[in-house]
C-alpha cells in the first residue's frame, strides 16, 4: 500500500512536471503547437509588404498573385476555392524561355495546362466555398490554405524557407527571415523562390542547360523528414 | 575476531563494490572487508571487541545501500480452530508473549500467522507449542510457505526489471522510430504526415519528450543512485548513465525551446530518443544480467534443495513426522526406503544400502549397518533404519558443505585485484575522458552536437559492471560445479592456484592405496613358529593406531589367534612398536629401528627385499634383542591411482609418493602406478620438509593425503588436496577437499581451476578490450582518421552486451564435465 502510494506519488510529480514543460513550450510559441504555420503567415505578410504592387488582384482565379521581378512567373493562390476554375494554389509561368529550350507543350503531362503562352500547374485542394472572419485580402487567403491545407505547408532547412507545396515537385518558397538565413546565419539573398520539377519538361523536349531565367540546379529538399538532393528549376529573387 | 557475511542491496557495478569495501575497511576493529558484487556479499572480518556488526551495517547504509537483515527468520503458519477475529488476536497475543519472536500478525481470513523471530532465543517448536496451549492447532507449515526468501526476492528483481524494460521499450521503439524513419533514405518507412520534423517541428518535438518522459520514469533509479553517488564523489555505473542521458535529454529540451521559439533548424538536434533507447538498453543488459547471475548461484540452491522438509521421528513408542527445524539432537528417526535423511546421525538399528552420491559423487550406494554414520540429504534405498540425531541445522555436513561453497564463492581470487584496482579509479576517469574529448572535440569543430555526441557515447559507453563480474561470477561457477562433482574448492585464491600446480605429491597409504593393508606373509627364522610370531606381534600391536599395526591384528584375529595380555607399550614414531609380554621384549618395525638397535637382518635380507620389491611393508620381528621374523603387509592400490596418475602426466603434472615405507616398497607401488619420483623412509614430521624442498626449486607443489600426518604437508604445499574419506584435520587443512576417495577427481580438480582461470581471463580480456576499444572510439579517435563515429545509442547497446557476454561466458563453465576416462583399476 505505502509502495503503491510513492508509485502513484511519484508519477504525478512526473506528469506536472512533463506537463509544466510543455506549458511554457506553449507559451514560448505564443500558445500554438503549430510553430510553421503561425510563423509562416507572420513571413507571408512580410513578403506581401515587400512585393507591394506586384502582388495583385487575380480575377481569373479568383483569388491573388504574388508576381516575380521580370513578370516571367506569378504564384497564385484562391481566395475562393469553389470559384476558382483550375487551381487553388499554382504557378504561372511564361512558356517563351522553355519553349527556346525545345519545349513541345503538347509532350506536359494533364497537369500542366497550356494557355495565351502560359504554362499553369498547381493543386486543386477542394470545392469548398472559403468563408472569410474579415475583408478578403491576400493574407486571409493565406491563412485559408493554414487552416484548410496545412499539409501543403512545410520548412526547408537548407534555406531558411517556408513552402507552399503545388504538387508534383513545383513549390512556393518564401524566407522566414528576409534579414537573414537563420540557418547559415548568412544574409537572406533568396526572399521568394518559385521552384519547379523539371522531370516533366526535360521529358517534354526541354534541354534544361538552355532555359533562361531559371537556374537548373540540384536542391536538398525534406520529404517528410528525408533529405534528398534533386535537381529543380529555379527563380530566386531577392526582395530587399 | 568474529567474521560475518552480510547481503547488500543497490550495487549497479564493480565501484560500488570498491566504495562499499573502502568504507568498511577504514573502520577501525576491521581486519578484512571484501564485497562479491555477483553474489552481492559483503564478508567481513572484524574484532568484536572494538566494533560492533550493527556499525558495520551503518556505515553501508550511510553510503547508501541496503544491508539485508538476517538476524530473524520468518514462517507462516497455518493456523486451524479460530473461529472469528479475536481468535486470531488470541493467537497473535500467545506468540507475542514468547520471548524471542519479534512480531506476529494472524490473518483470520487466510488462517495463518505470519511470524517474525530469532532463531537464537525461541524455537519453531515453541511457537507451535504457544499457539497449542491457547486452544488452536498450529498445522503442518506449507513448503511453499517456507520457500527460499533469496530466491522470492531475486524473482521479484528480475520481474520488476522485466515490467521497467517491457515498459520502457514501448515508448522507447516508437520514439527511435520516429526520430530515425525519417532519416532512413533507401526505403519509405510508413511515417505519419502530421508527424513531419519539417512540417511540424514543435509537435514532432512534443512527441519525441512525451515519449522519452515513460522511460525516465522506470529508469529513475538510475538518476537517484546516480547523482547520489556522484554528489558523494564516489560515481557508479549509475552516475554515467545519468550523466549522459541527462546531457542528451537537456540538450533536446534546449532545442525544443528553440523550436518553440521559431527557429526550426533545431529539430535536427534532437537526442530524446538516445536517452530513451540508451535506458532501455541498459534495462534490457541488467535484466538478462539478473537473470544469469541468478543462474550462477544454482550450485548452492540444488544443495540447498537437497535437505528433506521433514523427518520421522520416534515419540512415545510412535511415528510423528515434524518440520526438520524441530528435529532435536538424541531424536530417534526412522528412515524408510526411498526417504532422505533429514540429519546427520548414527544407526541405532536396521541395514541398508544408503545413496551418497548427492554429496560425494560416489554413485554405488554403501552399506549401512548399527554405528554407521548417515548423512544429511542422503538417499536410503534399501531397508528401513533407526539412526540417533547427531547433528542438526548448520552442523549436519550438508550444511557444512553448503558454508564451505558460500564462501569460496564469496572470496576472492588475486586475479581480480587487477580488476578491483581498475575498477576504483575507472568512472571517475572515464568522466574525465568524456569531458576532455567533448571539450576537445568542441574547440577543434565548433560543433557542440559533435561534441554532446561524443560526450554521451563516451559515458555510455565505458562499463565497469563487466569488469566487476569478471571474475565473481567464473568462481561461482567454478566453485558450485566444483561442488556437484564433489570437489569442495575452499576459495577463490585456491582455485587460481591450483591452476599453476606442477607437481603433485600423494601420499601414499589411504590415498595411492585404499589404506586397507592386509597381512600377506609371514616368514621366521628358523625354531619360531609363524602362527606364534603372528601372535606376538599383533598383541604388541594391539596398542598401536597405524594401519600397519591394525593390519596384522586383523591378520592374527582371521586366524583366531588368542592376543597375548601386554604388559608395556610404545609407539616409536616412523620407525615401528616396542612392547612388554610374556617376559619378552617385542621390536615390530622397519630396518630403522632395527639397525638403531643393532639387530642384524642378514639372515632375512633376501626375503625382505623380495617382499619389498613385490610391493610389499616387510615388517621385521624381533623378540629379546634377535631377528626372528618378518610379517609383511600389502595394501591394495586404488581402481583409480594409475589412470589419474596417467591423467597428471598428461597434463604435464609431475607426480611424486611420499611415504615413511622402504625405498623398495615405495618403489614397486610407484612402478604399479606409474609414479616416477619416490619420497621414500619419509618420517611423518619430514613429510612438510620435503615439500618445502621441491618448492624451494621453484616448484608448484599440491599435496594430495588424508591422515592426520598428513595435515602439516597439506598447509606447507601450496594446495593441500584432502581426500574424503580422511581425517577432519586433513580436510580444516587442505585447500581443495574431494568428497570420494577417488583420485581421478585430482585432475578434474587442477582441469577445473585451469577452465575456470582460462575462463576468468576471457571475461577480463573482454572487460578490458571493450573497454580499451569502446572508449576511444566512442571519444571520436576513428572519427578523426575519417572512420565512423559511434552513435551513443549503440554505445548502449554495446555496454549492455559486454556484461551479458562475460556472464554468459561465465556460464558456460556450467559445462564443464568430469571428462577423465575412468579405466580398470590396479591392485596389489
Amino acid at each position: 500500500m505505502k509502495k503503491n502510494s510513492k508509485l502513484i506519488w511519484g508519477i504525478l510529480i512526473g506528469v506536472v512536471i512533463l506537463a509544466s514543460i510543455i506549458f511554457v513550450f506553449l507559451r514560448a510559441a505564443g500558445g500554438s503547437i503549430d510553430v510553421v504555420g503561425t510563423g509562416s503567415t507572420a513571413s507571408f505578410e512580410k513578403i506581401l509588404t515587400a512585393s507591394n504592387d506586384r502582388v495583385r488582384v487575380d480575377e481569373k482565379n479568383v483569388g491573388w498573385s504574388l508576381e516575380a521581378p521580370d513578370g516571367s512567373v506569378r504564384f497564385i493562390w484562391s481566395g475562393d476555392y469553389s470559384k476558382s476554375p483550375l487551381y487553388d494554389i499554382m504557378l504561372e509561368i511564361d512558356e517563351e524561355p522553355f519553349i527556346q529550350a525545345g519545349l513541345d507543350v503538347s509532350k506536359l503531362p494533364e497537369y500542366y495546362n497550356a494557355s495565351e503562352g502560359m504554362l499553369t500547374v498547381g493543386v486543386k485542394l477542394t470545392n469548398d466555398k472559403l468563408t472569410h472572419e474579415s475583408d478578403s485580402t491576400p493574407l486571409a487567403g493565406y491563412k485559408q490554405i493554414v487552416e484548410n491545407d496545412r499539409k501543403t505547408l512545410g520548412y526547408h532547412m537548407a534555406l531558411d524557407h517556408y513552402n507552399v507545396s503545388l504538387g508534383n515537385g513545383n513549390m512556393f518558397e518564401w524566407a522566414k527571415d528576409m534579414q537573414e538565413n537563420g540557418v547559415t546565419k548568412e544574409k537572406q539573398d533568396k526572399d521568394i523562390v518559385f521552384v519547379l520539377n523539371p522531370e516533366p519538361l526535360i521529358a517534354a523536349g526541354v534541354d534544361p542547360e538552355k532555359v533562361e531565367g531559371w537556374v537548373y540546379t540540384t536542391v536538398n529538399v525534406e520529404m517528410n523528414g528525408k533529405a534528398q538532393d534533386v535537381y529543380k528549376f529555379l527563380k530566386p529573387v531577392d526582395l530587399e | 575476531m568474529d567474521s560475518q557475511v552480510l547481503n547488500i542491496r543497490g550495487m549497479t557495478c564493480a565501484a560500488c563494490a570498491q566504495r562499499i569495501e573502502k568504507t568498511v575497511r577504514k573502520l577501525s576493529g576491521i581486519e578484512e572487508a571484501s564485497v562479491n558484487l555477483a553474489s552481492e556479499k559483503l564478508f567481513v572480518e572484524y574484532d568484536e571487541n572494538a566494533l560492533s556488526l550493527t556499525a558495520i551495517k551503518e556505515a553501508v547504509k550511510k553510503i547508501g545501500y541496503e544491508v539485508e537483515e538476517k538476524a530473524n527468520s520468518s514462517v507462516t503458519i497455518p493456523i486451524g480452530g479460530m473461529t472469528c477475529a479475536v481468535c486470531a488476536q488470541r493467537v497473535e497475543k500467545a506468540m507475542k508473549k514468547l520471548d524471542g519472536v519479534t512480531s506476529a500478525s494472524v490473518n483470520f481470513a487466510s488462517e495463518k500467522a505470519t511470524v517474525v523471530y530469532e532463531p537464537q532465543t525461541v524455537r519453531l517448536s515453541a511457537i507451535r507449542e504457544a499457539i497449542e496451549k491457547a486452544g488452536y492447532e498450529a498445522l503442518e507449515i506449507n513448503k511453499e510457505d517456507a520457500a527460499d526468501e533469496d530466491r522470492q526476492r531475486k524473482e521479484k528483481e528480475i520481474k520488476i526489471l522485466q515490467t521497467k524494460l517491457v515498459v520502457s521499450a514501448l515508448f522507447s521503439v516508437p520514439l527511435l522510430y520516429i526520430a530515425m524513419a525519417p532519416m532512413i533514405t533507401f526505403v519509405r518507412l510508413p511515417f505519419p504526415e502530421g508527424l513531419d520534423p519539417m512540417g511540424f517541428p514543435l509537435l514532432f518535438a512534443l512527441v519525441e519528450l512525451l515519449l522519452v518522459a515513460p522511460a525516465i520514469g522506470v529508469g529513475y533509479k538510475f538518476y537517484t543512485v546516480g547523482y547520489k553517488s556522484l554528489w558523494q564523489r564516489s560515481p557508479n555505473m549509475d552516475s554515467l548513465i545519468a550523466i549522459g542521458t541527462t546531457a542528451a535529454v537537456l540538450y533536446s529540451l534546449y532545442n525544443t525551446w528553440l523550436i518553440a521559439n521559431g527557429n526550426f533548424g533545431a529539430v535536427d538536434h534532437l537526442y530524446y530518443e538516445s536517452a530513451g533507447v540508451i535506458i532501455t538498453l541498459i534495462l534490457l543488459g541488467k535484466t538478462l544480467e539478473a537473470i544469469s547471475k541468478g543462474r550462477t548461484g544454482e550450485a548452492i540452491k540444488k544443495l540447498m534443495g537437497l535437505a528433506p522438509k521433514t523427518a520421522i521421528i520416534i515419540e512415545d513408542g510412535k511415528e510423528k513426522e515434524i518440520p526438520i527445524d524441530e528435529v532435536e539432537i538424541g531424536d530417534i528417526i526412522v528412515v524408510k526406503p526411498g526417504g532422505k535423511i533429514p540429519v546427520d546421525g548414527s544407526v541405532i538399528e536396521g541395514h541398508t544400502a544408503i545413496d551418497e552420491s548427492m554429496l560425494t559423487g560416489e554413485s554405488m550406494p554403501v552399506n549401512k549397518k548399527a554405528g554407521d554414520p548417515v548423512y544429511t540429504a542422503s538417499l536410503n534405498t534399501t531397508g528401513t533404519i533407526r539412526f540417533r540425531a547427531e547433528k542438526i541445522g548448520s552442523d549436519t555436513a550438508l550444511a557444512q558443505i553448503i558454508k564451505l561453497v558460500e564462501d569460496a564463492q564469496g572470496s576472492k581470487a588475486p586475479i581480480a585485484q587487477m580488476a578491483d584496482i581498475v575498477s576504483g579509479y575507472f568512472v571517475p576517469v572515464v568522466c574525465v575522458i568524456a569531458l576532455v574529448a567533448g571539450i576537445g572535440w568542441y574547440i577543434g569543430t565548433g560543433n557542440i552536437e559533435l561534441a554532446l555526441t561524443i560526450f554521451t557515447a563516451v559515458l555510455v559507453i565505458a562499463c565497469p559492471c563487466a569488469l566487476g563480474l569478471a571474475t565473481p561470477t567464473a568462481i561461482m561457477v567454478g566453485t558450485g560445479k566444483g561442488a556437484e562433482n564433489g570437489i569442495l574448492i575452499k576459495g577463490g585464491e585456491a582455485l587460481e592456484t591450483a591452476h599453476k600446480i606442477d607437481t603433485i605429491i600423494f601420499d601414499k597409504t589411504g590415498t595411492i592405496t585404499e589404506g586397507k593393508p592386509t597381512v600377506t606373509d609371514v616368514i621366521t627364522i628358523e625354531g619360531v613358529e609363524k602362527n606364534q610370531l603372528l601372535q606376538v606381534t599383533a598383541s604388541a600391536e594391539k596398542g598401536s593406531e597405524h594401519p600397519l599395526g591394525q593390519a596384522i591384528v586383523r591378520g592374527a584375529e582371521e586366524k583366531s589367534l588368542e592376543m597375548l595380555p601386554m604388559e608395556h607399550f610404545e609407539s616409536l614414531t616412523g620407525r615401528g612398536i616396542e612392547a612388554q609380554m610374556d617376559g619378552q621384549t617385542v621390536l615390530a618395525g622397519n630396518r630403522k629401528l632395527m639397525e638403531e638397535r643393532n639387530i642384524s637382518l642378514s639372515a632375512l635380507e633376501a626375503e625382505s627385499d623380495r617382499l619389498a620389491e613385490e610391493g610389499k611393508t616387510p615388517m621385521y620381528v624381533a623378540l629379546n634383542g634377535k631377528l626372528s621374523g618378518i610379517v609383511a603387509v600389502a595394501d591394495v592400490v586404488k581402481q583409480s591411482s594409475r589412470d589419474a596418475i596417467r591423467e597428471l602426466h598428461n597434463m604435464g603434472i609431475e607426480v611424486a609418493m611420499i611415504t615413511g615405507d622402504n625405498k623398495k616398497t615405495a618403489s614397486a607401488i610407484a612402478r604399479q602406478v606409474g609414479i616416477d619420483q619416490v619420497l621414500a623412509e619419509v618420517l611423518p614430521q619430514d613429510k612438510s620438509n620435503e615439500v618445502k624442498k621441491l618448492q624451494a626449486q621453484g616448484r608448484k607443489v599440491a599435496m594430495v593425503g588424508d591422515g592426520i600426518n598428513d595435515a602439516p604437508a597439506l598447509a606447507q604445499a601450496d594446495i593441500g588436496i584432502a581426500i574424503g574419506s580422511g581425517t577432519d584435520v586433513a580436510m580444516e587443512s587442505a585447500d581443495i577437499v574431494l568428497m570420494r576417495s577417488d583420485l581421478m577427481d585430482v585432475p578434474t580438480a587442477i582441469l577445473l581451476s585451469k577452465k575456470t582461470i582460462r575462463n576468468i581471463k576471457q571475461n577480463l580480456f573482454w572487460a578490458f578490450g571493450y573497454n580499451v576499444i569502446g572508449i576511444p572510439i566512442a571519444a571520436g579517435v576513428l572519427y578523426l582518421f575519417g572512420g565512423p563515429l559511434l552513435n551513443p545509442i549503440f554505445a548502449a547497446a554495446a555496454m549492455s552486451l559486454s556484461s551479458v557476454s562475460v556472464l554468459t561466458n561465465a556460464l558456460r563453465l556450467k559445462r564443464f564435465k568430469a571428462t577423465v576416462r575412468k579405466e580398470g583399476g590396479v591392485s596389489a
